[in-house]
């Protein structure tokens, strides 16, 4: 990846024998003034703020000091990113020059440009990619834990506490994963050439979102020696608002992420709106695209009100407002409420885009053309509009209005009826199509085989007299999981390996993704079928120890969750080394249509040195009959 | 449902791969649809009450619905894959069509799937109009529940000042829960029956159900509600009327 | 951003106008956010106040503590009533940048720039003046909330028209204006949002 050295330097300006503030800011400059600003916001909250007075009910000193340091981190790394000297030079009417907009896309800097504030896409892109894979492994690792907790009679082989607080940690973590695992590395690189365009709408904003995320995840791995997250990765007040400080690291995590969700959704969606190639109708864009966009769209109403729950919660810890707890007059159910209108578009945020590039390489592995591109574009756009309306369904059982339980089943199981289009579209795309073996093929037809699952079990569960013996149970757990997990992340890792070539110039270990591909599908049905089984028979979800009936299905479980180890860390093993020692990747490895395949490896800074124009969609596969 | 072709052929269902779907198909349907509802069936365990019995039912019909769905689509996956597979660095030929849509199978796929939506949606407003109707039962006994970090509380606000740690309640009686909290979120689960309703503190939330059975079944917290949330389970006794009424007196309170 | 303002030869100069449309979509998809974010805030005050739990909407006194005694909206209509004044003198500069009149954008984003510290320091007063403390019930915690979104808004706001007010000082609004256009949609998104709160405020 640092073939950019070799062009010939076209702007030899900026070699000045002064540096230039933005020459000297990078990923330690940020760290270091980040540590800098948690330190000194420590130190002054200290200092300044009055001892807790009797009389409020949560409000403690300890919070308002961790909740500062915090922010402090977070002013401090992102000035030493550079992020404010984008509005700074706005104020005061000093533009950045072309010069200057180039050194800030990277260009002639090799691989220094991946830890700086870098604004080209493809650089960002790779970032992500780093970035959800680092945040994949601890997720994982907590995963693990959890499992082998629960992996012999009766569980409880960790403290309670200890426990509780993994699971939390494990929860809110592969939630935030899986939202940025397509959108993110596949987003941000592919995205733009798909569409042919040069870069996204607003780089500066491309690089803000990233580094957000990246100041996010300090304060989220801090919780772990500030107590956890005892809470479950919905962190329900008022049960939040006993937590240890560690809850305050989950709410700088979620309001840093929401905004940086923010930011990224309006990039994206400007950048497909305004800058698809001439001639790329709607009609001829490509369908991950329609998948990229309703993802980070659907995010932009919905995050906010996550954003706003955990300002509340953090409110209530630091200053002694009453929003969560009843005896100021304040209400468990608001933040229920706050929670899920984020939450259930959330999980479309992670399922579409996934499901949308599975379906964005079905016609490249069939070699026909996408089946119903029309009903595949409605099938996302319904799921997207109904998901605002389908929030409640996850409190069908707290009573908070037991007569919104029948609407709001009725609004959930007519999202039945756009999901069935996307089973159409890639069952017909299958259909009578030639089926060119590779991981990515084999991860459509897993993606089938669990998303029926998923689907299915969804349907069970938006039944509210079914909820009521399910709700709350293993069932809902392995429910999710197979969507999530089975579909989405299913989708992302067949994702990498076939963006691989276009993103690192290099193919992906064939054995390698194959091997990873049979573990980690076998081990993952065993473990969640074991989980459906135990919550059938009606063991909670969270307990960090069961009853002798469990038994014999968490055995199973945790054995199928050790393959899914096995199968993770041999894809990790070969993104690696394919990497690294990969077989040079031709232009266009899977003969697709698509524009990204239309540029040379590595890709240009501005990807088109000519602007493509569109003449025709992507999926003319096939030959015309005669 | 079984073709996506927009063409006339008249020998559509003669094609080989059209009929190994079809049977393929059966197959699938017959062997998803036990399988699945068998196994779901097993694990739920026998029911103590009504609503129990309903809601497994619900997920053995629901399943059966839709295995013919989920037979269809392993069929021609299926389908796919015996035929038409193929290894290698280089791609195989192209297909021999291009075929890009099939109105007649969409909206085909388009009418299932709503009718099946519809049945699911219509079924279960039946049952929660049940089960809303049963919390208004001015007939049913009054048990009020009160959760606490990490333990539950009953009154039986019917028979006197009578609390217990484990729940007593008559055989095919009608009891409606008065479910609140002192602390955190709680959820009062009573597994064998079905049921379950969030204790949140600072409200009272309903729900109702009709022991049909003798015995002792559990009673499990559902919601993460701290340290101990896992050892927040106690025992429901069903027992006869005449031994819940002995058993009040033992407690304390008239009958 | 691929901004090009100072007329160096790119071969991938994009026309000013393109690049206002795309930044005005790119504002107006965050609007769509922090939308949602205030009228979260609305939802927040009319649930804890239709829900009243334990009586403690407003709290009655108590041994310990004096009842709480809700402020007049009115403060919070004058925010409103500031804020809409600075956008009229935004929309002012506008009109003067439109007929090329420099001195009437400077001007007229000048005033916009000082009405805007205004209204956020009023905000101040009335907060620092309210008779109760964000811990007394739950429409303190609402109204303190209202204030403080408000607060937040308010400085963006003061940033943004500084820098408004600057840039047209300097000149950099001659050949192309649509930052002007794009902050007015800033400027009148935000005089509704603190509308909204003032509306709520009314409830008590």
């Amino acid at each position: 990846m640092t073939t950019m050295m070799d062009r010939p330097a076209s702007a030899p300006g900026h070699s000045a024998p002064k540096k230039a503030l933005i020459e000297r800011l990078n990923i330690f400059t940020a760290f270091g003034l980040g540590i800098i600003g948690a330190i000194v916001f420590w130190y002054i909250a200290k200092a300044i703020l009055p001892a807790n007075t009797a009389g409020s009910y949560i409000k403690s000193n300890r919070d308002q000091w961790v909740l500062l340091a915090m922010i402090g981190w977070l002013i401090g790394f992102m000035t030493g990113i550079g992020a404010f000297i984008g509005p700074f030079r706005w104020l005061l009417g000093k533009d950045l020059s072309h010069e200057e907009n180039l050194f800030y896309a990277g260009k002639d800097l090799g691989v220094k440009r991946y830890f700086r504030y870098t604004t080209d896409h493809k650089v960002v892109g790779i970032q992500y990619l780093v970035t959800t894979m680092v945040v994949f492994f601890v997720g994982g690792v907590l995963a693990m834990l959890i499992r082998t907790n629960l992996g012999h009679a009766g569980g409880g082989w960790l403290q309670p506490q200890t426990y509780n607080a993994i699971v939390g940690m494990h929860g809110i973590i592969m939630i935030v994963a899986t939202i940025i695992m397509v959108t993110g590395p596949f987003g941000n690189f592919i995205m733009p050439i798909m569409i042919g365009a040069r870069d996204m709408a607003f780089p500066r904003l491309n690089a803000l979102s990233l580094w957000l995320i990246i100041a996010a995840i300090p304060c989220i791995l801090s919780s772990i020696f500030l107590g956890g997250i005892p809470t479950g990765w919905v962190a329900y007040n008022p049960l939040a608002s006993q937590g240890p400080p560690g809850q305050d690291g989950y709410i700088m995590f979620i309001c840093i992420f929401a905004l940086s969700t923010m930011v990224a959704g309006a990039n994206i969606t400007t950048t497909v709106i305004k800058m698809r190639a001439k001639g790329m109708t709607w009609n001829r864009t490509p369908i991950f695209i329609y998948g990229v966009v309703a993802s980070v769209a659907l995010a932009l109403p919905a995050f906010p009100f996550f954003f706003l729950s955990q300002v509340l919660s953090a409110m209530d810890r630091a200053t002694g407002s009453t929003f969560y707890d009843v005896r100021g007059g304040g209400s468990g159910w608001l933040y229920e409420n706050l929670f899920w209108i984020m939450g259930h578009p959330e999980v479309y945020v992670i399922l579409i885009p996934a499901v949308a590039a599975l379906m964005e390489m079905a016609p490249v592995f069939t070699r026909r053309p996408l089946f119903s591109f029309n009903m595949a574009i409605m099938g996302i756009a319904g799921i997207s509009g109904l998901s605002v309306l389908v929030w409640a369904h996850h409190m069908y059982t707290t009573g908070w209005a037991p007569l919104l339980n029948g609407p709001f089943m009725l609004t959930t199981e007519l999202i039945s009826i756009p999901t069935g289009l996307l089973f159409l579209v890639l069952i017909g795309t299958l259909w009578r199509g030639r089926l060119w073996m590779t991981m990515p093929t084999a991860s459509i037809y897993a993606l089938l085989w669990n998303f029926m699952i998923g689907g299915v079990t969804g349907i069970y569960l938006s039944d509210v007299p079914i909820d009521g013996a399910l709700h709350g149970s293993m069932f809902v757990t392995a429910h999710f999981h197979y969507t999530l997990m089975g579909a989405g992340l299913t989708g992302a890792v067949a994702s990498l390996v076939y963006w691989f070539p276009k993103m690192t110039g290099r193919m992906f270990d064939k054995t390698l993704s194959w091997i990873g591909f049979w573990f980690v599908q076998i081990g993952f049905n065993i473990a969640f079928i074991g989980m459906f089984l135990v919550g059938l028979a009606g063991q909670p979800r969270r307990v960090g120890s069961y009853a002798a009936l469990f038994d014999q299905g968490n055995m199973i479980t945790t054995g199928g969750a050790y393959l899914i180890m096995a199968g993770m860390l041999v894809f990790l093993y070969g993104v690696i080394s394919s990497w690294t020692h990969g077989a040079k990747a031709p232009m266009n490895p899977w003969f697709a249509k698509t524009l990204e395949w239309t540029v040379p490896n590595p890709v240009p800074l501005e990807n088109f040195d000519v602007l493509p124009v569109v003449t025709s969609d992507a999926y003319g596969y096939g030959k015309a009959q005669s | 449902m079984s073709d996506l072709e927009t063409q006339k052929r008249p020998s559509v269902f003669e094609r080989k791969d059209v009929k190994q779907t079809v049977y393929l198909w059966v197959i699938f349907t017959a062997i998803i649809g036990y399988v699945a509802a068998t196994v779901q069936a097993r694990s739920m365990g026998a029911a103590a009450s009504e609503t129990m019995s309903t809601t497994i039912h619900m997920i053995r019909v629901f399943t059966w619905v839709v295995a013919p769905v989920a037979g269809l689509i392993a069929a021609m996956a299926a389908t796919t894959l015996i035929s038409k597979m193929h290894f290698g660095d280089t791609p195989p030929d192209e297909a021999d069509h291009q075929i890009r849509n099939s109105p007649r199978a969409t909206s085909t796929w388009l009418i299932v799937s709503s009718l099946l939506c519809l049945f699911a949606v219509v079924w279960g407003t039946i049952v929660l109009q049940r089960d809303n109707a049963a919390v208004l039962d001015l007939a049913a006994m009054n048990v009020n529940v009160t959760g606490q970090q990490w333990v539950w509380n009953f009154d039986y606000v019917d028979n006197g000042t009578v609390r217990s740690a484990d729940l007593y309640l008559p055989v095919n009686k009608p009891v409606v829960f008065h479910v609140t909290s002192k602390d955190v979120i709680h959820s009062f689960w009573i597994v064998q029956m079905g049921i379950k309703i969030d204790a949140n503190p600072g409200y009272v939330t309903e729900t109702s159900v009709t022991p049909n059975k003798i015995g002792i079944y559990d009673i499990r917290c559902a919601e993460l509600c701290g340290l101990y949330h896992a050892f927040m389970q106690t025992k429901v006794h069903v027992v006869s009327q005449a031994d819940y009424a002995a058993w009040i007196k033992s407690q304390g309170g008239h009958a | 951003m691929s901004v090009e303002t100072h007329g160096h030869v790119n071969p991938h100069h994009e026309h000013p106008d393109v690049v206002g449309s795309r930044n005005r979509l790119g504002l107006i998809l965050l609007l769509v956010a922090d939308i949602a974010f205030a009228l979260g805030v609305i939802f927040v005050y009319f649930y804890l106040k239709g829900q009243n739990v334990n009586d403690m909407w407003l709290p009655k006194a108590s041994d310990t503590q004096d009842a709480t005694v809700p402020v007049s909206s009115m403060g919070a209509w004058y925010v409103t009533f500031i804020a809409a004044i600075g956008l009229l003198f935004h929309q002012y500069a506008l009109a003067g940048v439109k007929l090329k009149n420099q001195t009437q954008l400077v001007l007229g984003s000048g005033l916009a720039f000082l009405a805007s510290l205004v209204a956020l320091i009023y905000q101040g007063i009335l907060m620092n003046n309210a008779s109760f403390t964000i811990t007394m019930g739950a429409y303190a915690s609402c109204y303190y909330l209202i204030a403080g979104l408000n607060v937040v808004h308010l400085f963006l706001t003061s940033f943004i028209s500084l820098g408004n007010w600057n840039r047209s000082r300097l000149g950099l609004y001659v050949s192309d204006h649509w930052h002007v256009r794009i902050v007015s949609v800033w400027w009148t998104w935000m005089t509704i949002s603190s509308l909204l709160g003032a509306f709520a405020l009314s409830f008590t």
